[in-house]
């Protein structure tokens, strides 16, 4: 018998029970489409932690001070000094609280951080309008302002903010610079805050050092070294009370991250994976239920001179005819699934063409795999008793 | 015994078959030993449970005897492997069911050509044998209908011409007109006669002595042995008719 014969064959006898096929099919549908809308969520979510991280820079470190009381905290001196180790390219020491924030008859909650000017080069957080905080502005205690996009917007509408007056728990500050926009990061949105003077803020939330500090290293590749030695000096200044701060390097938190993001994803292809396997469970059971319902055709082909191998093949082609159109259809599917769950959570989803041929032909294999068993039984029939059947 | 002329299309000696029920051993054919020449229109007649139907599906090779010799058409047909005997029920035998036996989704045309289909013609060829064979039980006209569309006398037809399709060199008919009635079943039979003057070796299994009586040559078939009607194991080939007394009191004794 001949392979397009075969195929023929199949088609009709696949298309003559449509509804028993599209339940069979539905398996295998639901599994390729699971895998493909996966696959492209997963890659849509890597694609933005990456995004994330080429923004928030790998070559940062950042200091967290835990320990309280003036044993085990940071003076803003000893801070600046950390900028001598090697490598060491600026530090920004940080102190921030939450304050309310009120222009007029506006009012809002926001995130103050009292800062330096080097938080401009090590956070990569410039201005675009007006001017950033000045050395002067920290020594002199300077009641003056960045203010964030959407803080600005909500306090200010569309009007430009420099030079205006808010009040920030109470006290009267003047607003120099409109901070550029800068989206979410890992930490919360950067665009919902105020940056005043390191000085003033200490004094505002009543705060001796600083809670924390974060550091721009110059060659990445010495990383390591950099750390080592910062976490030495840091230890002198806390004389060897090692759990009073903490030192974190940023790439080891992009690292931490990914490898969760591809757990999660390792984790849904193995979920979908099972759902194939259980589609193809359901395309072996209609197959042996078909088979049973078949004995006597089948009986009536050996006795016209059917061989094995040609009941073998027939049977076999059904099943990875019905795995196959499933397996079609469900790319479709999980493209359209794909995207709409990119629209509904915002993100970006991708997914690459391998993957689609891997699924369809994952699929196919489905379709071998469980029809090969059923497809046998059929070929093993004796004609007599195929025949005999009723 | 029967003789063992060398020209013998189906020749079968000493035939034993078995089946295993549970635990028993059933003797099903005892030494069953009959052989048919070119030609020849025999009925093998028995009452059910005789073991006629077991003779028939070891004679269309869709079941192996036990023990025994079936030579069919000079090749031993006892140890040939499952695929061997699918190209000898391809090749040499035509079957003709009680039952009809198509394939109700296929149409009339579509059925006749499945055994081609699994000789591996293209399908060009297949379609003319099909036609051809189609024709030569009348049914020309009605060649796109399904099994569903047709009567009962027309799907035997189409089942006849399905096993003419091949060119056969034996037709085995299994109680032909035993789903047909009375008029339709005559014209199955008379279809039949025809072939067979037309050169068809036609082997008949049938319970109706009536329809028995058609055949040029009867065995009875009784408690898995077969006897031959008497007279006719040396001049089978001279004596075309038993009287009709005889045949009379067969199917008495049946």
């Amino acid at each position: 018998m001949k392979l397009s014969q075969g195929f023929r064959m199949a088609f009709k006898s696949v298309w003559s029970n449509k509804l028993r096929t599209a339940l069979s099919m539905l398996g295998i549908l639901i599994g390729v489409a699971t895998v493909i809308a996966l696959v492209g969520m997963g890659q849509g979510s890597k694609n933005q932690v990456e995004q994330q991280v080429a923004s928030l820079g790998t070559n940062s470190l950042s200091v967290t001070i835990t320990g309280r009381g003036t044993a085990t905290s940071l003076s803003l001196e000893d801070a600046l000094a950390l900028a001598d180790i090697s490598n060491i390219e600026a530090v920004a020491p940080t102190v921030s609280g939450n304050a309310t924030v009120k222009y007029e008859k506006t009012s809002t909650d926001v995130t103050v951080e009292g800062i330096t000017g080097h938080y401009e080069t090590v956070n990569d957080f410039s201005v675009q309008s007006g001017r950033y905080i000045a050395p002067v502005d920290v020594r002199n205690t300077q009641k003056v302002a960045l203010i964030g996009v959407d803080t600005a917007t909500e306090l200010f509408g569309s009007d430009d903010p420099v030079g205006e007056v808010i009040a920030v728990n109470g006290s009267r500050f003047t607003i120099v610079g409109l901070l550029e926009s800068k989206g979410s990061s890992l930490t919360g949105s950067n665009d919902e805050k105020i940056l005043i003077p390191i000085t003033t803020a200490q004094k505002m939330f009543d705060s001796v050092g600083v809670r924390s500090i974060s550091i721009k290293v110059e060659d990445l590749d010495r990383m390591d070294q950099t750390v080592a030695a910062l976490e030495a000096s840091l230890l002198e200044t806390f004389r060897g009370d090692d759990s009073s701060y903490r030192v974190f390097n940023q790439e080891d938190a992009v690292e931490t991250l990914n490898s969760v993001n591809e757990t999660m994803n390792t984790m849904l292809l193995y979920v979908a994976a099972i759902t194939l396997v259980v589609g193809g469970i359901g395309v072996m059971n209609i197959m042996l239920v078909s088979v049973t319902e078949r004995t006597r055709e089948i009986g009536i082909r050996k006795s016209l001179g059917a061989k094995r191998r040609d009941i073998l093949f027939q049977f076999l082609v059904e099943a990875v005819v019905i795995s196959g159109i499933g397996g079609a259809l469900g790319i479709g599917a999980g493209f359209l699934g794909s995207e709409a769950i990119g629209i509904a959570n915002g993100t970006d989803t991708s997914v690459p063409p391998q993957t689609v041929a891997i699924a369809f032909v994952f699929s196919a294999v489905v379709g071998v795999v469980f029809g090969i068993f059923p497809a046998n039984k059929a070929s093993r029939l004796k004609p007599v008793d195929a025949l005999r059947h009723d | 015994m029967i003789g063992t002329k060398q020209d013998a299309l189906i020749e079968i000696t000493q035939l034993v078959k078995q089946y295993v029920m549970g635990r028993e051993t059933v003797t099903v054919l005892k030494g069953v030993s009959l052989s048919v020449y070119p030609g020849d229109f025999v009925a093998i007649v028995g009452p059910s449970g005789s073991g006629k139907s077991t003779m028939m599906n070891v004679i269309g090779c869709l079941d192996t005897p036990t023990d025994g010799s079936y030579k069919l058409d000079g090749t031993e047909v006892r140890g040939l492997s499952d695929n061997k005997l699918a190209d000898i029920r391809n090749k040499k035998i035509g079957f003709i069911f009680q039952g009809f036996h198509l394939l109700p989704k296929l149409t009339a045309l579509e059925n006749c050509e499945l055994p081609l289909i699994y000789r591996g013609l293209p399908a060009k060829q297949r379609r003319e044998m099909a036609m051809t064979a189609l024709e030569q039980v009348g049914l020309g006209e009605r060649v796109h209908h399904r099994p569903s569309e047709l009567s009962g006398g027309q799907q035997q037809r189409v089942a006849i011409a399905r096993a003419l399709a091949t060119n056969p060199p034996i037709l085995l008919a299994d109680e032909p007109t035993g789903a047909l009635d009375m008029k339709t079943g005559q014209e199955v039979l008379s279809l039949i006669e025809e072939l067979n003057r037309k050169g068809h070796t036609i082997v008949l299994i049938t319970h109706d002595m009536d329809v028995a009586k058609r055949a040029g040559r009867t065995v009875v078939m009784r408690d898995g042995e077969l006897t031959e009607t008497v007279g006719r194991r040396e001049t089978h080939e001279a004596q075309p008719r038993l009287p009709d007394g005889v045949q009379e009191r067969l199917v008495e004794q049946a």
